[in-house]
């Protein structure tokens, strides 16, 4: 599958701030890339220069092995882009803002703004001026331009803002669909794993400046911290007789005993025998999953950095 | 210029339905009339009644006829013209930024150079419109108080200088839109026009000897209304006065290419 991001260790660091650190990233064709992180992180910076925007301090970002750079005109036919929040100009009718788009792709053919209208469910609100639609209009209003000429390329900056839960549906459909059927690429970025999992093939983590890990998503869940979580009559005589056992247990707020230890969440009803064997039976006996924003929040907790 | 079109009906239609374009065009006519208005009270005096300061201001016209009529026309536009032509370029320009549309317009297949050109087209037009307002305004004004001394030569003649004015400070909103631009919003450029406009006055009253270096004092060198005792403008004035046009120019396209858009 050919790259069609490449970025060679950009970086960008505003007066004295490193934005972004020596990020490499390579996205393939038709490929949906979630681009994870908290705000402040670097996301926004990243796509600016991935759409020529800011220059990188140092490195390089390629779109289809061609500089990412205003000057390569052509480059940005094949691409649709939304940075943070979709502002359109406000005197302009939502049909007004996409026409103007349209000429300055230019798109010869004027019904692909109806078509447009149409598919980001815009028609009720096509003759209304962009400073009278709700956050979530604006936000189809932005959508509607990245995607007006058939992108081969979608950069999507948090594109989930301010959409209500059916409109988010929506719109992971519709890029899933634009990626499977059409072999869009799209680099998305967002501040939810749990939204971003659903539909991206592969997620990249960065905090403060720097891509932490990148990780498939079919194989997202084994990387998601499991312990067996237990309680009984007496905890302080149960853990000792798990810890002589060989399995490290602890305690936790609420009365509960966690254990992280494969065995022991593989095998319960061990842990079962063992504690009613030793006269303190379990009264509670579960395996809790880390979510996915727990394992988040633990990536980039274990990376030095701290929440912003 | 590739898309050149494309970027002039995006800009064009922009200015055409924003609230700005309505209200400088009143502003600018409601000028032309209270001109003609102030002749009126120049020509009768005791409309002034007992009101000093408007009495002042109509006698400052000195005889109320064409000739003086519309050498204060020629002044207005020097004046009005540096401000409203400035405020029309910030607005342009900065509102990009203001309205936080700006980054619609960067990844585009269409050269950043081609859409600065399309605002400076857009600016000049609607200054030249403005202009024009402003002077059928006072015209019609003044045919209506009856001013005396009316010959068509004369028209011709002013309407000449009145353009000549008018365009050549119209050429001087380059470095405005540059300021808007570096600036990011209309603010910073409108105070700008402002400042420029006093050190206009100042450099026009205390060192008349500098108007030839100064490009925004050059206008009213070429118009003659700055006086007949200073220096002929050509051809210092011309150059100085178009080397800061371009340099504005290529100082805001040397942006719009080259500086970071955050």
């Amino acid at each position: 599958m050919p790259d069609c991001i490449t970025t060679d260790r950009i970086s960008k660091t505003f007066g004295g701030v490193r934005a972004v650190r020596e990020i490499s990233l390579h996205v393939g064709e038709g490929e949906i890339y979630g681009f994870l992180g908290l705000n402040g992180a670097g996301k926004t910076t990243t796509i600016r220069m991935l759409l020529g925007m800011i220059r990188p301090t140092s490195g390089e970002a390629y779109l289809y092995g061609q500089k990412a750079s205003p000057k390569n005109h052509d480059l940005w036919n094949r691409v649709g882009y939304l940075v943070e929040i979709p502002y359109s100009y406000p005197d302009l009718t939502v049909r007004e803002n996409l026409e103007m788009i349209r000429r300055l792709r230019s798109i010869s053919d004027p019904r692909c703004v109806d078509s447009i209208i149409e598919r980001l469910r815009l028609g009720e609100y096509a003759d209304r001026p962009a400073r009278n639609l709700s956050l979530g209009n604006a936000q189809r209003l932005g959508l509607a331009k990245a995607l007006i000429h058939n992108p081969e390329m979608l950069i999507l900056d948090e594109p989930a803002n301010g959409l209500d839960p059916e409109g988010i549906v929506e719109v992971r459909e519709m890029l899933r669909e634009l990626a499977a059927e059409k072999g869009v690429t799209i680099f998305i970025s967002s501040h939810i794993l749990g939204e971003i999992s659903k539909f991206a093939s592969r997620i990249g983590i960065i905090h403060e400046g720097r891509l932490l890990r990148e990780v498939d998503t079919d194989k997202l869940e084994s990387q998601m911290r499991r312990r067996l979580l237990l309680s009984t009559r007496d905890n302080p005589k149960a853990i000792p007789v798990l810890n002589r056992a060989g399995f490290a247990a602890s305690a936790l707020e609420g009365d509960l005993v966690a254990i992280d230890d494969g065995k022991a969440v593989m095998n319960p009803e061990n842990i079962a025998s063992l504690l009613v064997n030793a006269g303190c039976p379990p009264v509670m006996l579960r395996v809790d999953e880390e979510d996915l924003e727990s394992y988040f929040l633990r990536v980039i907790g274990s990376s030095g950095g701290t929440r912003q | 210029m590739n898309n050149l079109p494309a970027a002039l009906w995006s800009e064009s239609l922009k200015a055409r339905r924003s609230k700005v374009f309505l209200v400088s065009i009143l502003f600018f006519l409601f000028v032309g009339v209270m001109m003609g208005m102030l002749t009126f009270v120049a020509k009768h005096p005791e409309i002034a009644g007992r009101s000093a300061t408007m009495g002042a201001k109509a006698s400052a016209l000195g005889k109320a006829d064409w000739p003086n009529f519309f050498a204060l026309l020629i002044q207005t536009i020097l004046a009005l013209g540096s401000l409203g032509y400035g405020i029309v370029t910030s607005w342009v320009f900065g509102r990009e930024y203001s309205d936080r549309v700006i980054k619609d317009l960067l990844a585009l297949p269409v050269p950043r150079s081609a859409i600065v050109a399309a605002k400076f087209i857009v600016v000049a037009a609607w200054s030249v419109i403005l202009s024009l307002a402003l002077f059928a305004a006072a015209l019609i004004t003044g045919w209506f108080v009856g001013l005396s001394g009316w010959s068509i030569e004369l028209a011709q003649q002013a309407f000449l200088t009145y353009s000549v004015s008018a365009l050549l400070t119209i050429l001087l909103c380059t470095p405005v839109a540059f300021v808007a631009s570096a600036s990011r919003g209309y603010l910073l450029p409108i105070g700008f026009v402002i400042l420029l406009l006093i050190i206009t006055q100042l450099v026009g009253m205390a060192l008349p000897g500098l108007m030839l270096y100064f490009p925004w004092a050059i206008p009213a060198l070429y118009s003659g209304a700055a006086g007949s005792a200073l220096p002929s403008p050509e051809p210092v004035g011309g150059i100085v006065l178009g080397l800061t046009s371009v340099l504005g120019y290529l100082a805001t396209v040397a942006w719009w290419d080259h500086a970071d858009q955050v």
